[in-house]
């Protein structure tokens, strides 16, 4: 027997033997309770059986598929080390409840963190937008806040002067995203993509400077913003492990879209456009068409996030419309790796812990007691030169060189 | 971008622009008493002159080195905390007239120079990759303004008084009108007039619209196009500095002062063409008297200035889809 042939038959005999030993682990753990019990027990009970079996099957399908010509062999080592990322992420509760004796679906430390990662998802698909039109498809848009608030203030208030339910609104905000895409390629990109620049930034201006103003306060609320009820099943404070799953997954079908498109003939099509669009209009693509196309995509996926931002917060500010949200998820896919898949989800999980750490830091120099995240705002503009002139690679470029960096 | 005769291509665009501006005059005429269309026209211009300011080096920063550089609203702030500064340092023994007029010489010469260090140290490194400069004055912008914050809290400095012959009142058509609006007009003026001299009639502008043109022939002719670049930039920042100062004893000095400027500055370049500075001459009177309009409407009818944002857009909309490269821009 062969070295591959021993790993396979120690593998197949934990496979035989993973699944009976969960189920003791749960029915011993449980003891008779319910599972939502279990799962919102304090510490780390629940993470012992929901975290056995997610991980056995993973390595179990990571080290078949390394010595044995399993057809998603392929697959195993092309995506490795992300499905290793999202299973830590799937099992994220739990460590965290784990590691805080709190419970994961309950008032407690552990809540408190999962609302930053749901804070990091929302803002990593927004990235992934964003890195769609400015890395993938060439186009820098400095309005991308617009599709975002629009998503969250369109949903936001039908459901809360229409009655509209969620499904519905949710529905109307994604159109309003698309159709603002089109709208703002049909303007301008028949021009260099300097006007375009000029025009998304202009045009996301008026719109925050609308909801901002005080003509539209019974609708908007003005500066203030609104807050509406949002459907119980979802409400992110009693169900905020359910949201937490929902913005994780929304992340997942948003990346593995992205990275399904930019791979298809579209993509390859995006990206020559990108590199050199005579060349490309010389072989027959119309720049207008692909441009237009990834702009209405990445307005829908940052409604989407948008939406999920205002279901979050149960409300919206005209801050989701300010230039902030322009200027996070272009850092973050900067900073990521402009044009890799995995830079801006990687840039925004840098970003925003990197932020939230500094917001509880207190530094000492000398006689000057210093907290960084008062003046969070300035360091995030000297990372942003910094990241400009000195890695423009971003930390997933260097990496993803030459294997599948489009 | 190689053109005929600077006048011929355009002669249809002045035409529009020109009909669009006797047409909002005409407009303020009919809604309007005569002592209203006064003090609007006025304002109007007033506005055009700080738009212009700091579009001005939008364009010449553009047409030069193909940069979009978005901290101008970031040196029109800064140029007035520097010069807020300046006044206050000279302190009260010196003539009010000296102060002032210091404040503007500082705003100018350390916006100048900041722009030159800028263009020095941080633009250039990007040449090579255009998106990125812009990306790069996008942050500068943002770290300029969070420095003032952090500096000078985000309050904001409580307006300087200029000279008091500029703080008395005008009567325009019998309506009272600040003295200052009117200096500033004059002043914008003035550096409009002065700025497009330098470029049409100076060695240095002839130099500056040959490296818009081909940059390459200016460089094989043996002048040294970076210093060139450097300088324009400079002036550039140094005028919105300028711009700053002018306007911050009517509209006081606070850490966001210059988004606002910098939106509608991008609107007048967007308008005009890029690059173009006879464009962005007329372009910030359209929009500085299309503004002032919309501002008077939307008042009287409205309660609300909303108007004034929302009508320039859609001009801007407008504009591009006729006439996607702006009124001066050359066809693409």
């Amino acid at each position: 027997m062969d070295r591959q042939g021993a790993v396979f038959f120690l593998a197949w005999l934990t496979a035989t033997w993973a699944p009976p030993l969960t189920v003791a682990g749960m029915v011993a753990t449980t003891q008779g309770r319910s599972v939502v019990d279990v799962v919102c027990a304090k510490g780390g009970t629940a993470f012992v059986f929901a975290g056995v079996g997610v991980l056995v099957a993973l390595l179990l399908s990571v080290v078949l598929a390394r010595y044995w010509p399993m057809p998603w062999r392929q697959w195993v080592e092309r995506h490795g080390w992300r499905l290793w990322m999202l299973s830590l992420l799937m099992l994220m509760p739990y460590v965290l409840a784990w590691l805080t004796r709190s419970s994961a679906c309950r008032r407690g430390p552990a809540f408190f963190w999962e609302s930053i990662f749901i804070e990091t998802f929302i803002l990593a698909l927004l990235a992934v937008s964003y890195n769609l039109v400015f890395g993938f498809a060439g186009i820098l848009s400095f309005g991308h806040a617009a599709f975002f608030g629009l998503g969250a203030y369109v949903t936001g208030l039908l459901m809360k002067h229409l009655g509209w339910n969620l499904f519905l609104s949710g529905a109307v905000a994604l159109l309003t995203g698309a159709v603002l895409g089109l709208f703002m390629s049909l303007v301008a990109l028949r021009t260099r993509g300097l006007y375009f620049a000029l025009f998304s930034l202009a045009m996301a201006e008026v719109i925050h400077l609308l909801a901002r103003n005080r003509i539209l306060v019974h609708i908007t609320g003005a500066e203030d913003g609104f807050v509406f009820s949002v459907p119980e099943w979802i409400n992110p404070v009693r169900h905020r492990l359910l949201f937490y799953y929902l913005a994780l997954v929304s992340l997942v079908v948003a990346f593995a879209f992205v990275y399904r498109l930019i791979l298809s003939p579209t993509g390859r099509v995006f990206l020559a456009l990108r590199d050199n669009e005579t060349r490309a209009q010389m072989l027959g693509f119309g720049p207008l068409g692909y441009k237009t196309f990834a702009l209405v995509i990445s307005g829908l996926l940052a409604s989407y996030a948008g939406i999920l931002r205002a279901l979050l917060n149960k409300g919206a500010s005209p801050n989701v419309l300010s230039l902030d949200f322009t200027m996070d998820p272009l850092l973050m896919t900067i900073l990521g790796g402009t044009a890799t898949f995995d830079g801006p989800v990687v840039g925004a999980f840098l970003l925003r812990f990197v932020e939230h750490v500094l917001r509880n830091a207190q530094f000492r120099v000398g006689p000057w007691s210093i907290n960084l995240g008062e003046h969070w705002a300035l360091l995030l503009g000297l990372l942003f030169i910094a990241a400009v002139l000195l890695f423009p690679q971003g930390l997933m470029g260097s990496r993803q060189k030459g294997q599948e960096t489009p | 971008m190689t053109q005929g005769h600077p006048a011929s291509p355009h002669r249809r665009a002045v035409l529009a622009a020109s009909l669009f501006l006797v047409g909002v005059v005409v407009l303020n005429v009919f809604l309007f008493p005569p002592a209203q269309v006064g003090v609007i026209l006025l304002s109007g211009l007033y506005q055009a002159m700080l738009f212009f300011l700091v579009a001005s080096g939008l364009a010449i920063i553009f047409g030069l080195l193909d940069v979009l550089n978005l901290a101008q609203g970031a040196f029109f702030m800064l140029g007035a905390y520097v010069g807020f500064g300046v006044y206050r340092l000279l302190g009260e023994g010196l003539a009010l007239g000296v102060r002032f007029a210091a404040a503007l010489l500082a705003a100018l010469l350390i916006g100048g120079l900041l722009g030159a260090l800028v263009e020095r140290w941080l633009i250039r490194p990007l040449y090579v990759r255009p998106l990125f400069q812009i990306v790069l004055t996008l942050g500068l912008a943002m770290v300029l303004r969070e420095a003032v914050r952090t500096l000078y809290g985000p309050a904001g400095l409580i307006p300087i008084q200029p000279p008091a012959p500029l703080r008395t009142t005008l009567t325009v058509l019998g309506a009272q009108f600040e003295t200052y609006r009117v200096f500033i007009i004059g002043m914008g003026g003035g550096l409009m007039l002065a700025t497009w001299l330098l470029l049409r009639r100076t060695r240095l502008g002839m130099v500056i619209r040959a490296g818009v043109e081909d940059r390459e022939m200016v460089e094989a002719l043996g002048i040294p196009v970076g210093r060139v670049f450097t300088l324009a930039f400079a002036l550039g920042s140094g005028l919105a500095a300028l711009g700053g100062i002018i306007a911050a004893p009517y509209i006081g000095a606070y850490p966001e002062m210059g988004d606002v400027f910098l939106l509608n500055a991008i609107i007048v370049v967007v308008l005009g063409g890029m690059g173009s500075f006879e464009g962005t001459m007329m372009a910030s009177l359209l929009v500085g008297l299309t503004r002032a309009t919309a501002e008077q409407i939307s008042l009287e009818y409205l309660d609300t200035p909303l108007l004034a944002s929302v009508s320039i857009l859609l001009i801007m909309i407008l504009v591009l889809l006729v006439r996607p490269s702006g009124l001066f821009g050359s066809e693409p």
